[in-house]
């Protein structure tokens, strides 16, 4: 009976996922052939071109660089909101939690369209500089690295903050209190007690967060502009643009195995220093 | 030296006196035990001696230091808290380990203090456990080991019992005392309980409404209670309402007179003769001190006629409700010596109830809210 009950999702991600995956492996393998597109194979060359290629290369470092950041950013903005959220008896605390989780209400074009009025060189955070007289001539803002990792930081942080407060939550005051009454500074409870107990949370935040960024399409589009490459639109530029399907096949995995490993890596090592 | 003084402290939550003018000063090596009903303020004195809450007014001094305005971690107190609160993430020997390592003791000291303080407490064998893997009681001397090892100042126990079983919580409250006394900490222990209240202290407060009711040992409290609350909160207490007639005569408001030695609590504003007239009083009378069913004598000077209503056989004693001619009904407890001379009464039966006049103590009828519960 239970085992019904897990059917209709089993089913789901068969045929959604694993057989589609399946296909684009096996398309990666294949040839491209300018003029009749993709050509069977059984060839590793998409795989060589990609890790030969510096420019290939430097999408996927950029990628992973601008995930790791906007990672960081998450965790170190979101866990003091997560704690200060999970432990306040505000009566206001559904509200700012329906705050935090605003931005998830709002499309990813519409918000990126936001960062731009912000960010443009007549945008509000030049004229504002301007204004102050901290500078002469606008800052070039837009289509830069820092602008797409504002712009995926913003997306992501209600996804860490969430997940944290739910394990905080989870930990009794009285723990944090036992260990102050035993000479441990505020600093040494978050350290030797709040934060290994929360570990679990820090570890489902950042892997999630890491995929998130691994994957953003819409904003470094749209932030970063035309030159700015990361891996999510440039799998799409294979598949739509050139129709270099078994390119683009190549590169989706590329994507997703490095992200697999990165988040498995992760776990491993964190779990292996917080064992418990 | 007091280790633990409270002088004059107080803490307002807005309109609210949590706490109002509580002053204790606990001696080296003393047991004190606050004792009150939930919202009494209890908690919150042990928690501003802590340093979890900020007092309003007052100064805390512990062992000849001044704490008021220290944060928690620089008190040196040691807790033990009502859900134990170690660290889940913790062995039993890192737990105890915790506070030495935040004084940062050398790891050498570090090993050979917890060894011995998970001795102490009998777990020397379980110190690899987590939390999860202890019992309730194991964890609760876990707890008390954590807390002892790092020498505190002032040991504070919040009501470090009522998670336990019952009969396990008579274990443990002696082997708490028994820890207490032979490594001489100065201890300040928060219960509702009162039968724990009595088993562990030295001396005790009662605390009403936010106010210290009444200090002392056991015996000045049951015998000399300085008012209603204290005398209805420690031990049973029988109330018959109503006012003097002259020093030595009460009269019920059932209509009885009964007779008394004169004695009323100091508060009762001294003399009862000198009380105005008309001044609501109780007559307390402890249940184990009435007599069922003895022949008048000059001993007994009150002697009052009524029928069982209610019998609860308790084992070694047996308690019978008895309403009186006035109506007014008294709660009597006769011992269950299980002697020839022995007679259980039935319900309905028609019996005496009599006292000598050194039974009766006359306090003023303040009405706490707080009875109304129990």
């Amino acid at each position: 009976m239970a085992g019904a009950l897990v059917g209709p999702a089993t089913l789901a991600v068969v045929l959604g996922l694993l057989v589609p995956l399946a296909i684009l492996f096996r398309y990666s393998l294949n040839r491209f052939v300018p003029g009749r597109l993709m050509v069977d194979a059984l060839t590793v060359e998409n795989y060589v071109k990609f890790f030969t290629d510096p420019y290939y290369m430097a999408v996927l470092v950029r990628t992973l660089r601008v995930s790791a950041v906007c990672m960081v950013l998450c965790l170190v903005m979101g866990f003091p909101l997560a704690y200060a959220l999970a432990r306040t008896r505000s009566r206001w605390k559904s509200a700012v939690v329906m705050l935090v989780v605003l931005p998830l209400f709002v499309g990813n074009a519409v918000r990126a369209a936001g960062w731009m009025v912000m960010f443009g060189s007549r945008g509000l955070l030049n004229t504002l500089l301007g204004v102050v007289g901290l500078i002469d001539h606008p800052l070039q803002l837009m289509y830069t690295e820092a602008a797409v990792i504002v712009g995926i930081t913003a997306v992501n942080l209600p996804f860490m903050v969430l997940t944290l407060e739910s394990v905080v939550e989870g930990i009794d005051p009285a723990i944090e209190e036992a260990a102050a009454s035993l000479g441990a500074r505020p600093l040494q409870v978050f350290r030797r007690v709040i934060l290994p107990l929360a570990m679990p949370g820090v570890l489902a935040g950042t892997i999630l967060v890491f995929i998130l960024g691994m994957n953003a399409y819409a904003t470094p589009i749209l932030l970063g502009g035309p030159r700015f490459q990361m891996m999510g639109p440039l799998v799409y530029g294979q598949f739509a643009g050139l129709n270099n399907w078994p390119f683009g096949a190549a590169l989706s995995f590329v994507l997703m195995a490095a992200t697999l490993s990165l988040s498995a890596v992760s776990n491993l090592l964190i779990q292996r220093r917080y064992r418990r | 030296m007091a280790r633990i003084e409270l002088e004059s402290v107080s803490k307002r939550y807005g309109d609210v006196h949590a706490v109002h003018d509580f002053s204790l000063a606990i001696d080296e090596g003393e047991l004190v035990v606050l004792l009150g009903p939930s919202g009494c303020g209890k908690t919150t004195t042990l928690r501003m001696i802590a340093g979890f809450v900020p007092v309003t007014s007052g100064r805390i001094r512990l062992g000849g230091r001044e704490v008021t305005n220290l944060p928690a971690h620089r008190r040196n107190t040691g807790l033990v808290f009502q859900g134990y609160a170690l660290f889940p993430h913790l062995t039993a020997a890192e737990n105890v380990a915790f506070g030495l390592e935040m004084r940062k003791l050398p790891d050498g000291v570090v090993r050979e203090k917890v060894a011995r303080a998970l001795e102490l407490v009998r777990l020397a064998d379980l110190g690899d456990r987590l939390p999860r893997q202890l019992s309730g009681g194991q964890q609760q001397r876990v707890a008390l080991a954590r807390a002892l090892v790092i020498e505190p100042d002032a040991l504070l126990l919040d009501e470090p019992l009522s998670n336990l079983d019952a009969k396990l919580r008579e274990e443990v409250r002696v082997e708490i005392r028994q820890l207490q006394r032979a490594l001489g900490l100065t201890t300040l222990m928060v219960t509702h309980d009162q039968d724990e209240a009595l088993a562990m202290a030295d001396r005790l407060v009662v605390m009403s409404a936010g106010a210290i009711q009444q200090i002392g040992t056991q015996r000045e409290l049951y015998e000399h209670p300085r008012n209603r609350f204290v005398a209805g909160f420690v031990g049973r207490t029988n109330f018959l309402r109503g006012q003097l007639i002259e020093p030595g005569v009460f009269r019920s408001d059932g209509g009885l007179t009964l007779r008394y030695d004169g004695r009323s609590a100091p508060s009762s504003a001294g003399a009862p003769g000198a009380s105005p007239s008309g001044v609501r009083r109780a007559l307390a009378l402890r249940p184990e001190r009435l007599a069922l069913g003895v022949p008048a004598d000059a001993a007994r000077a009150n002697r009052v006629a009524g029928t069982v209503e209610f019998a609860s056989y308790l084992g070694s004693i047996i308690e019978y409700y008895v309403r009186l001619s006035s109506g007014e009904t008294l709660r009597v407890h006769a011992p269950n010596t299980g002697a020839a001379g022995d007679r259980a009464w039935a319900l309905g039966e028609t019996v005496h109830v009599s006292w000598p006049v050194e039974v009766g103590l006359v306090l003023e009828d303040e009405h706490h809210p707080e009875e109304d519960h129990r």
